[in-house]
């Protein structure tokens, strides 16, 4: 379906929502198309085609809202729904805070510049999707003999489409195509075995590194855990990679919605214009960043959204709102509604960047006397409200500057406010691999707890 | 939104719901199936789902947000060897359907068949483990607002400190119909409800959350009352105890879990490691280890799909094998294996029931359902007092592990520490770590009191959901990993 003909069927949902009684009402559609190849041990062992698409309508009644969703597309069976939310909306009680946002600049970015969709797609055969998958195996298979076992490689393309009509007179859409190859691989040496990943993300077909190094890096990624052995219980500085840094960034970053805000659930409640990590910690948003992973024109609500500095120096500049708890807070949208289908907007980021230091990772390495650093984490052992930390982590011992060797079975812990402010470094090694990037970042002292 | 008769509620009035709803008449499908007919295809299967769901939730005092919501879809599976190929469709009608089984056959080399193929007018027995009703589930809104209003009133009793009392309810019914290229075709209607209570306390400024989910598959009058009162307390007294919390101590400790939820620790350091996939291709740290022991004699594991209204349970799993009871561990030793089709034929063994899907979007694979450790002979109490210095905890969050290195966490959401045999005081949340394959070889008592989770569980396997149950007698771990900061 077009993007023309998408906002066709959605005017034609909030039209439908407006004759069965709501006062406004706002339609989303999205669809997707995903093409995935998965190779193991040298040998095709899946291929999956997933076409999806679905529409979500929410309407207001006076200053009651209801939500509704649905894969059926036939215009009858969405005029049903179309009622059916409004009589939903009757029953559910009205909060003066409801509503569309309100009409804000509405000016909508020149697509092309925003670097997220690929067009035309440039042509994929079948046989070039499995051959980049079976190179990236092989490259790990080929980086040592202990790699001996695969959980595959998988070369995936997908494009997405999004489209939000409202009835204050927002219509929008955009694209985004996006390709993958990642590869998983396991090392075996005697008693141990140890399985490592790694995967790589763009936009365009051309941003893709060649698929030998995704597989060498998985391989070598796997070999290096081989072996691992249980640090001692102690208190020590923690540096985290980037690949787990950003899951810091985004507990820190959930903590800043407006709707953690009005319900008392965040440990940043009352801190904006505070120190909630250390100086040396710079968090910005910039949601049009080009080919970047949250990039998008508008938010949930069809607000375009500026770029934004949330940690200056390590003072909290502002919360994150969308326009019902930006109302309840007092304060408008920040442009951070994100829609799903099936629920009423949440609060979340676009592209969340932190500035980078000076110091390479083996700089970082080499000023830690005696500490952990950090490559994996496991379990969900996070509260936003109390910010209290605690997680099942691998990585490597460090003594001395140097890397002893790698260790598994160990947890870390503290709460985010120590471990934010506790920040004594943060790498040079910004990359941007998914939608939140963060450099290396060594954190002071944190619990380590083994044997 | 859903219209079948709820009194029939046998797999052939499913099969009927789809045919009146999609025209997906025998002859049709058989004739749909004709390219997976060929000699290269080992197994194929449609799968239809038309699913409806309806939310509720309640903060502030407001029910302030409902939902309706309607799925549907068919996905088509081509299996030749160890090949998959999948497509699907939210279009029921013959075209689109022919298309997604050509698209998902175009992964054999070898041409596809051009026949029909014969599919069996008779269905097979099925297990009647929920039989509710459209009408018994999905009450009118009035009667559930009620419901949400009702757990908001009893949580801000409970307590003067509880600030923040949230509420919601959630009911689907799913349909679903499995035709396979052996000429089967299974169905089944699942419900499922869910009622989850989460309260914020507060007090010196110092703010603490509790929350207390259940359901299962179950009508709507079987989660109000006393069992809606019960949730709606225990989530106030769990944020209650949460605020006079300590730091908890570090390391490795003797560790006693009380019953029914903190069962996650079977479903992570078990259960997953003994999927099928896994153990086919090598890849888990149970792997080959059939009739060893992995545990003390005193544990005993199974999977269990066949228990009357669990969350977990199912008549028949998403490929159209009846659920069973299969035993994992027996007195310590490993005895089998989850299955799913294409692992037990590639294994040559027989399916156990296991393979399950999140949605038609999404292939099967070999998955839990109620994951249970049987009850032992020791007293409960006398489990909590045997510890000289350690953890009791009673109550988690989620978990997950390494399927290779068999390492796995699960986070405590209450927790005491213990000395002397007697608890000192609640202890703030810690993530456990500890190893699958040894973890259960340091069980030293096991408890008399078996207790199923309240109905809440959802795991998570290569980006697919599916609901899922555990059960745990109280039971003393001689050492696991405590995560705390103290």
């Amino acid at each position: 379906m077009s993007g023309e003909s998408m906002n066709d069927l959605l005017s034609y949902v909030v039209e439908r929502a407006k004759t069965h009684g709501a006062s406004s009402a706002e339609a989303l559609f999205v669809s997707s198309d995903d093409l995935s190849v998965a190779v193991r041990k040298g040998e095709v062992e899946k291929v999956n085609r997933t076409r999806s698409r679905g529409v979500g309508l929410r309407v207001f009644r006076g200053k009651s809202q209801a939500v509704v969703s649905t894969s059926d597309l036939d215009r009858g069976s969405l005029d049903v729904l179309a009622r059916e939310a409004v009589q939903l909306a009757l029953e559910t009680a009205p909060d003066p805070h409801n509503g569309l946002p309100g009409t804000f600049k509405r000016e909508l970015p020149d697509m092309s510049s925003l670097g997220i969709c690929e067009e035309p797609a440039p042509h994929l055969s079948q046989e070039d999707r499995i051959r980049m998958a079976l190179e990236a195996e092989s490259a790990a298979f080929a980086e040592d003999p202990r790699i001996r076992n695969s959980e595959g490689a998988e070369f995936q393309s997908a494009v997405t489409r999004r489209s939000l009509v409202n009835t204050e007179g927002f219509s929008g859409s955009y694209s985004r195509t996006i390709y993958g190859l990642s590869c998983s691989v396991i090392a075996q040496d005697g008693d141990s075995m140890e399985r490592d990943y790694w995967y790589e993300q763009s936009h365009y077909l051309a941003g893709l590194p060649k698929p030998s190094e995704v597989g060498h890096h998985a391989g070598r990624r796997a070999l290096s855990r081989l072996h691992p052995t249980r640090p001692l219980t102690k208190t020590c500085p923690v540096l985290f990679d980037p690949e787990v840094s950003r899951s810091l960034i985004s507990h820190l970053v959930g903590a800043l919605s407006g709707y953690s805000l009005y319900r008392n659930a965040t440990y940043l409640k009352d801190r904006e214009g505070t120190v909630v990590a250390s100086p040396l910690v710079s968090i910005r948003e910039e949601p049009l960043c080009p080919g970047g992973f949250g990039t998008r024109p508008f938010d949930g609500e069809g607000i375009v959204s500026s770029p934004k500095i949330l940690v200056e120096k390590g003072i909290l500049r502002t919360y994150l709102f969308d326009a019902y708890s930006g109302r309840k807070m007092g304060r408008e949208t920040t442009g951070n509604a994100v829609r799903s289908l099936g629920d009423v907007p949440q609060v979340g980021v676009s592209n969340v960047l932190v500035d980078p230091g000076t110091k390479t990772k083996d700089e970082l390495i080499r000023s830690i006397g005696s500490g952990l650093y950090v490559t994996e984490l496991i379990g969900f052992g996070v509260n936003a409200v109390t910010g209290d930390y605690s997680r099942g982590a691998f990585g490597f011992w460090i003594e001395n500057g140097e890397i002893v060797g790698p260790v598994s079975e160990l947890t870390i812990a503290g709460t985010l406010d120590e471990i934010f402010q506790g920040i004594v470094e943060v790498g040079s090694d910004l990359r941007i691999r998914s939608s939140i990037s963060s450099p290396s970042l060594l954190v002071e002292s944190m619990r380590v707890g083994g044997t | 939104m859903g219209s079948s008769d709820g009194k029939d509620l046998s797999g052939k009035e499913v099969v009927r719901f789809f045919e009146n709803r999609f025209g997906t008449h025998e002859g049709l499908l058989s004739e749909v199936m004709g390219p997976a007919s060929g000699k290269s295809v080992d197994d194929a299967d449609l799968y239809f789902e038309y699913t409806t769901a309806q939310t509720l939730s309640l903060e502030e005092g407001l029910v302030k947000k409902g939902g309706r919501h309607v799925s549907q879809g068919v996905g088509a599976r081509i299996l030749s060897g160890e090949r998959t190929g999948y497509a699907m469709t939210e279009e029921i009608r013959p075209e689109a359907l022919k298309e997604i089984v050509r698209t998902a056959r175009a992964i054999s080399a070898e041409q596809g068949g051009t026949g029909a193929i014969s599919l069996s007018a008779s269905h097979p027995p099925m297990h009647s483990l929920y039989p509710v009703s459209d009408e018994d589930l999905d009450v009118p809104v009035p009667v559930k607002k009620d419901l949400l209003l009702e757990a908001d009133r009893v949580a801000r009793e409970t307590d003067s400190r509880v600030r923040q009392v949230m509420v919601s309810v959630y009911t689907e019914m799913k349909h679903i119909m499995v035709v396979r290229k052996d000429g089967l075709i299974a169905a089944d209607r699942l419900p499922l409800i869910r009622v989850n209570v989460t309260v914020i306390a507060e007090e010196n400024g110092q703010r603490q959350t509790g929350s207390f989910g259940y359901g299962g598959r179950i009508p709507f009058e079987s989660v109000r009352g006393e069992r809606l009162r019960h949730a709606a307390r225990e989530a106030a007294r769990q944020a209650i105890v949460n605020l006079s919390a300590r730091p908890c101590p570090t390391g490795t400790m003797p560790v006693v879990l009380g019953p029914g939820w903190p069962g996650i620790l079977l479903h992570e350091a078990i259960g997953h490691g003994l999927e099928g996939d896994f153990n086919r291709k090598g890849t888990s740290a149970f792997a080959g280890r059939i009739g060893e022991r992995v545990a003390s004699p005193l544990c005993t594991i199974v999977d269990d799909g066949t228990l009357a209204d669990r969350r977990g349970s199912l008549n028949v799993d998403d490929e159209g094998t009846p659920t069973q009871r299969t035993v994992l561990i027996e007195k310590g030793i490993l005895k089998g294996y989850l299955q799913d089709r294409l692992n037990a034929r590639l294994m040559g063994v027989a399916p156990t029931g296991n393979g399950r899907r999140e949605s038609y979007a999404h292939v099967p694979m070999p998955r839990m359902t109620n994951t249970i450790m049987l009850s032992g002979e020791s007293d409960p109490d006398e489990i909590v007092r045997s510890i000289r210095k350690g953890l009791y905890a009673v109550n988690f969050g989620g978990g997950q592990v390494d399927i290779t290195s068999g390492k796995f966490v699960f986070s405590t959401s209450e927790a005491y520490w213990v000395e002397d045999g007697r608890i000192q005081y609640p202890v703030r949340g810690a993530t456990l770590i500890g190893n699958g394959p040894d973890v259960l070889t340091h069980v030293t008592m096991v408890g008399s009191d078996l207790s199923l989770d309240p109905g809440v569980g959802t795991c998570g396997k290569d980006g697919q959901s599916v609901p899922v149950g555990v059960g745990l007698p109280t039971i003393r771990i001689e050492e696991l990993t405590v995560g705390g900061t103290a």
